[in-house]
């Protein structure tokens, strides 16, 4: 297939990514019972108002106007503006944005910096006790229920041994080199327990693929020649059991950005997942279509990234 | 693998290039005077601010922050009545026109100073544009009003009403008319400060804001409202904490200094049991009430209503629940804070699943064979309520005891709000922070068409003595007109005021010198309780 | 396919490859479970599993429905309570077990309606093949719509309620049961005793049922497994955020009433059980998926 049709498809199966996760999530909003202006509006304001408010907010046009409208906006970069805010949605979100790049990244990199390792060390045990308490250890710490273990970690880091701050993403009174050292300490704790949670998905994808790819032909054949175990495991067989590992890492990227609610919740940390519950409990149409849309474009990137690294690893991709 | 590390490394870098433009540089030194500190308080909520329009704002965090820089005409007392905050003096020139006298010796953060064509162009712009605040409800029987001076404005209003002129002066901001005049509406004019910063004329001034996480407010020099002119922090940070657990941990651990939020009950007594943690009582001026929808027929029978009031375990509710911090009003919606009105005269509803089913048995119902009434009811409550949505249990439980099923719907706050708003309810659970003014909450409570008649109660005789109260300017005449109508709402269950909540704050043992007022709105963290805060020795 | 808090194992079943099929059902039938007897992880997880429904039937035999209220609150675990009390006096032993019975009843119902429909798809996906594309494009997008802030929208706009809950988690976990089986059928589709049987009868459901459906089985059974323990976590972390069932115990409305009266660090007893009892069920089912799994696949038998 030439290159450009294949970008061009690529590209294309973008925007239809987007377009759906868009389309969905205006529909639910709009059609799932819920009415902003009583969310907005304080008890006592009279019906007249509540309708003039609906007015102001476009609602009161029939559904595929108000569509029309809302996709014609889009096209023109125009994400609309905040019904309980009043400033344009993406001035809310980009506020967020940075911090929950910043924790999703961190996370990701702690899980697959220890997860990969410790999968190969199963794979290589395979069935033996070393490989059990390995997958004990993983799957225990995707089985936690994420606020109990962020409470606790906040009492002993944060109150009992006082090691760590707790909330928050960086101090409001510390300025240049302090400041980063104040981000990273914040950093710690939220990135340590999503890093739990997800670092068994990474080690059993690691394990389950290493062990079938020790099993292939080639790594028989490259024993029989001689060749030590170490480096068929690391070399060979390795480099082919990071497709699926590098298939998680970006579907997580993606989805970690918005799905880590309950972690920003419980760390005060101030991330697009938060926002997006506020957002629900608010009602704020624009910033929620704002939030869905910044998410499916994450999920692209992530799916793009994936495709990047792919070629890397895969020697098929790469030659054909 | 080398790759993948590199990826991970090329990552990792594009977000710290992202993140290094926003390392903040040091400001400049400061330039405090000698009697104020160089302090920051630091002050935890549970919800972000979500306008920083004091006209739009309905949010707790909001009202916290822009009260620190929009003054409010008038204060509260303990007792619900009004004190003297930027209004000086205050009353009627006649039926229809009333008027404030405003101190001359406040200026806007910008250097202009407070007039009375602020606080005349505030509520002409709030009547005219609706923005979706409590302010706008106020505005009822309000025409327009005028900056006679500069320091005195004149209320126009459509109808004699002897409440609103307080009643505006306590809910109502003043906001800067040269800055936000800019806009085209008030109702959507979001204030972010993306115009040059905030302007404001309180203790402190918003300057920096992080979403999500914190809001800085930083100290007018010049604050001729607290004792010794300049408050005493340097600095006053709200911080975000969604969970109400990590707020406690922060306050134990010593990040924040105070806790905004009142403290659930159930931790009240192990934070005073807290060292390094002091817990201040602050009165409620509210209450916690349930309704019955008149328009079920059921419930349109008054003997129903009644044994619907004598199956609920009132005392286990506040013992258990509340933790005994809370009060009976005598199912009055005269609470007794409001002690001029309180009546002593009216008692609770008595708890007596005997006199409950008898009353069933009255109204013509006839139990079946386990004791059960053909009845059942749907009671909603809100869900980010907890008291309520612990209490609605005991509701239940106790009402099956008299043979009366209540069947429990507890809903995210949007939905209840939607339900109540429709009347789709048979029994509405809820409560209300601050219920100041008996005339106008009976307005919205009593009247037909009241913004939250969730009875649905039109009672002419109620309705008469409601309409009285209202153009009733002598004292002793009002309380007299209100008690008997309160008489009327207990005797045939219009409401069922189940009790005054009374609030408890918690702040870090080495801060003090707050002042408590009434409420949660207003607590330890009102204008000049902050400004007064310092450091124990 | 991830929503991450609420993902536990979803990924067991993701990066199984291809399995060779089992053509004779019984004989491999009874030769994973030879295998599967030999791992103590799965044995322990199922015994865990088999004493988590036990409780849940037994629920009114082994503690009285918790009341409303009690007098002695927040008590720390003693010989009254073994659970201690919360912060209204009642008995968290007794939340505990009655959670269980709504815990285990939405994961097993919102798994079964995942996997009934998602593998309904996929089997239609993979029979007739004019679908399939239209099929893997919708379960694509599915997969890639934002999992979590989706089920916290949806809970919330349409009331929070154990039906609620069961639809909303399985409104998101059956693309991908689809996207599993859905490969695994392609696999049996082709294969010439299929092809066979398509020359033989008329009737697409018949060989659907008789050679499709048995086929894809084991797949199944690790999907229901894992789907399940997703409903657990998925139910708890939106009972959590205060959009569970108010009016049914659950394991996440323990914690969420903790939570609400910020009792969690004080009162370690009213964290600690309800968490207990769900990494209990996440960890067992999880770990008895990969055992069967690794029982079922003849080549990590052979080793």
């Amino acid at each position: 297939m030439p290159r450009s049709s294949f970008i061009l498809r690529r590209l294309g199966r973008s925007v239809f990514t987007i377009w759906f996760a868009v389309t969905v999530t205006f529909l639910l909003l709009r059609l799932l019972p819920g009415d902003p202006a009583l969310a907005v509006a304080s008890p006592n304001m009279t019906d007249e108002a509540r309708a003039a408010l609906l007015t102001q907010y476009g609602l009161d046009k029939p559904l595929i106007v108000q569509y029309g409208l809302y996709l014609a906006q889009l096209i023109q970069g125009n994400f609309g503006v905040s019904f309980t805010q009043s400033v344009p949605v993406m001035d809310v979100l980009l506020q967020r944005l940075p911090w929950t790049l910043l924790l999703t990244v961190t996370a990701l990199v702690l899980t697959t910096a220890i997860g990969i390792p410790l999968g190969v060390l199963a794979a290589s045990k395979k069935g033996r006790f070393l490989d059990k308490i390995v997958q004990v250890i993983g799957v225990t710490g995707q089985s936690i229920f994420v606020p109990s273990i962020g409470v606790l970690l906040l009492f002993v880091f944060g109150l009992t041994l006082r090691w760590l701050p707790i909330g928050g993403a960086y101090d409001t009174d510390a300025y240049g080199l302090d400041w980063y050292g104040s981000v990273a300490s914040h950093l710690v704790l939220p990135a340590v327990s999503l890093m739990l949670i997800q670092l068994g998905s990474y080690v059993l994808t690691m394990r389950s693929t290493l062990i079938e790819a020790l099993g292939e032909d080639y790594v028989t054949l490259a024993k029989a020649n001689g060749l030590p175990y170490r480096r068929i495991l690391w070399k060979h067989a390795l480099r082919n059991a990071l497709l699926p590992t590098t298939t998680l890492i970006g579907l997580q990227l993606g989805f970690l950005v918005g799905g880590a609610v309950l972690t920003e919740t419980v760390f005060a940390y101030p991330g697009i997942g938060r926002g997006i519950y506020e957002a629900v409990t608010q009602l704020d149409f624009p910033v929620l279509q704002g939030a869905f849309l910044l998410l499916a474009i994450t999920v692209v990137v992530a799916n793009m990234l994936t495709d990047i690294v792919y070629g890397f690893l895969d020697p098929r991709v790469k030659t054909s | 693998m080398r790759q993948r590390i590199l990826v991970t490394a090329a990552l990792a870098a594009s977000v710290a290039l992202t993140l290094s433009a926003c390392a903040p540089s040091a400001p400049p030194a400061s330039t405090s005077t000698a009697s104020a500190g160089s302090d920051t308080l630091t002050i935890a909520t549970t919800t972000d601010v979500v306008n920083y329009n004091p006209l739009i704002g309905n949010s707790r965090s909001d009202y916290w922050i822009t009260n620190l820089m929009y003054p409010h005409l008038l204060s509260i007392a303990d007792d619900g009545k009004k004190e003297p905050a930027l209004a000086t003096d205050w009353g009627y020139v006649d039926a229809t026109t009333g008027f404030y006298e405003i101190r001359d010796d406040l200026t806007w953060s910008d250097g202009e100073p407070v007039t009375a064509e602020d606080v005349a162009w505030t509520m002409n712009a709030v009547k005219k544009d609706a923005p979706s605040g409590t302010f706008y409800g106020q505005l009822g029987n309000f025409e327009s009003a005028t900056a006679v001076s500069d320091t005195r404005v004149e209320v126009k209003l459509t109808q004699a009403d002897s409440s609103i002129i307080e009643e505006i002066g306590f809910w109502g901001n003043v906001v800067p008319k040269h800055v936000f005049e800019k806009a085209a509406s008030v109702a959507d004019f979001p204030n972010d400060g993306s115009d040059g910063g905030w302007v404001g004329a309180g203790p402190f001034t918003l300057t920096k804001v992080q979403v999500g996480q914190s809001y800085e407010l930083d100290r007018v020099e010049d604050y001729p409202m607290v004792e010794g002119g300049t408050p005493i922090p340097a600095k006053v940070v709200y911080r975000v904490f969604p969970d109400v657990n990590t707020e406690i941990l922060a306050l134990q651990s010593g990040e924040v200094d105070v806790i905004a939020n009142a403290l659930p009950p159930a931790q009240v007594d192990q934070l005073k049991n807290s060292s390094g943690i002091e817990v201040e009582e602050v009165v409620g001026l509210g209450y916690a009430h349930m309704t019955y929808n008149m328009q079920n027929p059921d419930l349109a029978k008054l003997e129903v209503r009644q044994a619907l009031a004598h199956a609920v375990d009132y005392d286990a509710i506040r013992t258990v629940v509340l933790q005994g911090q809370a009060v009976s009003t005598g199912s009055s919606p005269l609470m007794p804070v409001l002690s001029d009105y309180y009546d002593d005269s009216l008692t609770e509803y008595e708890f007596d699943t005997d006199k409950a089913r008898s009353l069933m048995e009255e109204a013509g119902y006839t139990a079946d064979s386990s004791g059960n009434f053909p009845v059942s009811f749907r009671l909603i409550y809100s869900l980010q309520d907890s008291v309520t949505s612990q209490w609605a249990q005991l509701v239940k439980d106790s009402a099956a005891k008299a043979g009366i099923t209540i069947e429990l719907q507890g809903t995210e706050r949007n939905t209840y709000l939607a339900q109540t708003n429709a009347g789709d309810f048979d029994i509405y659970a809820g409560n209300f922070a601050i219920m100041d003014d008996p005339v106008t909450n009976f307005t919205l409570a009593y009247l037909p068409g009241g913004a939250i008649n969730y009875t649905y109660v039109d009672d002419p005789a109620l309705n008469e003595l409601i309409a009285q109260g209202a153009v009733t300017s002598d004292t002793d005449e009002k309380i007299q007109i209100m008690r008997d109508a309160a008489k009327i709402v207990h005797d045939n269950v219009y409401d069922n005021i189940m009790y005054t909540q009374n609030l408890y704050f918690a702040h870090s043992d080495k801060w003090d010198g707050f002042i408590t007022k009434p409420s949660e709105l207003l607590s330890i963290v009102n204008p000049e309780s902050l400004a007064s805060a310092h450091k124990a020795e | 396919m991830t929503s991450l808090e609420f993902d536990p194992a979803a990924t067991v079943g993701m990066t199984t490859p291809a399995e060779p099929v089992a053509t004779e059902n019984e004989r491999a039938g009874l030769a994973t479970w030879r295998a599967f007897r030999t791992e103590p992880l799965g044995l322990i997880s199922l015994g865990i599993l088999a004493l988590l429904v036990v409780v849940a039937i037994a629920a009114p035999l082994l503690a009285p429905y918790p009341a409303s209220y009690g007098t002695d609150v927040l008590k720390p675990p003693s010989l009254d309570y073994l659970f201690g009390t919360d912060s209204l006096g009642r008995d968290v032993l007794g939340e505990v077990i009655w959670g269980t019975q709504q815990s285990l009843l939405v994961a097993v119902s919102a798994s079964v309606i995942a996997i009934a429909f998602g593998t309904l798809v996929a089997v239609l996906g993979a029979y007739f093949r004019k679908l399939d594309g239209f099929i893997s494009v919708i379960v694509d997008l599915t997969l890639s719509l934002p999992v979590l802030p989706l089920m916290i929208l949806i809970a919330a706009l349409i009331g929070p309620s154990t039906g609620t809950i069961i639809g909303v988690v399985a409104a998101f976990s059956w693309p991908e049961v689809t996207r599993l089986v859905r490969s695994q059928a392609l696999t049996v589709v082709n294969l010439p005793y299929v092809d066979a049987a398509r020359l033989m009868t008329t009737s697409p459901l018949w060989i659907i049922s008789k050679h499709i459906v048995p086929a894809v089985t084991p797949v199944i059974v690790v999907s229901v497994v894992v789907t399940a323990s997703r409903a657990v976590l998925s139910a708890a972390g939106l009972a959590f955020l205060g959009l569970g069932d108010p009016t049914t115990w659950s394991w996440g409305r323990i914690l969420y009433e903790a939570q609400q009266s910020g009792a969690m660090s004080s009162a370690w007893w009213l964290t600690l059980f309800p968490s207990i009892a769900i990494l209990l069920l996440v960890l067992s089912a999880t770990l008895l998926s990969i055992a069967y799994n690794d029982a079922r696949n003849p080549r990590n038998r052979a080793r």
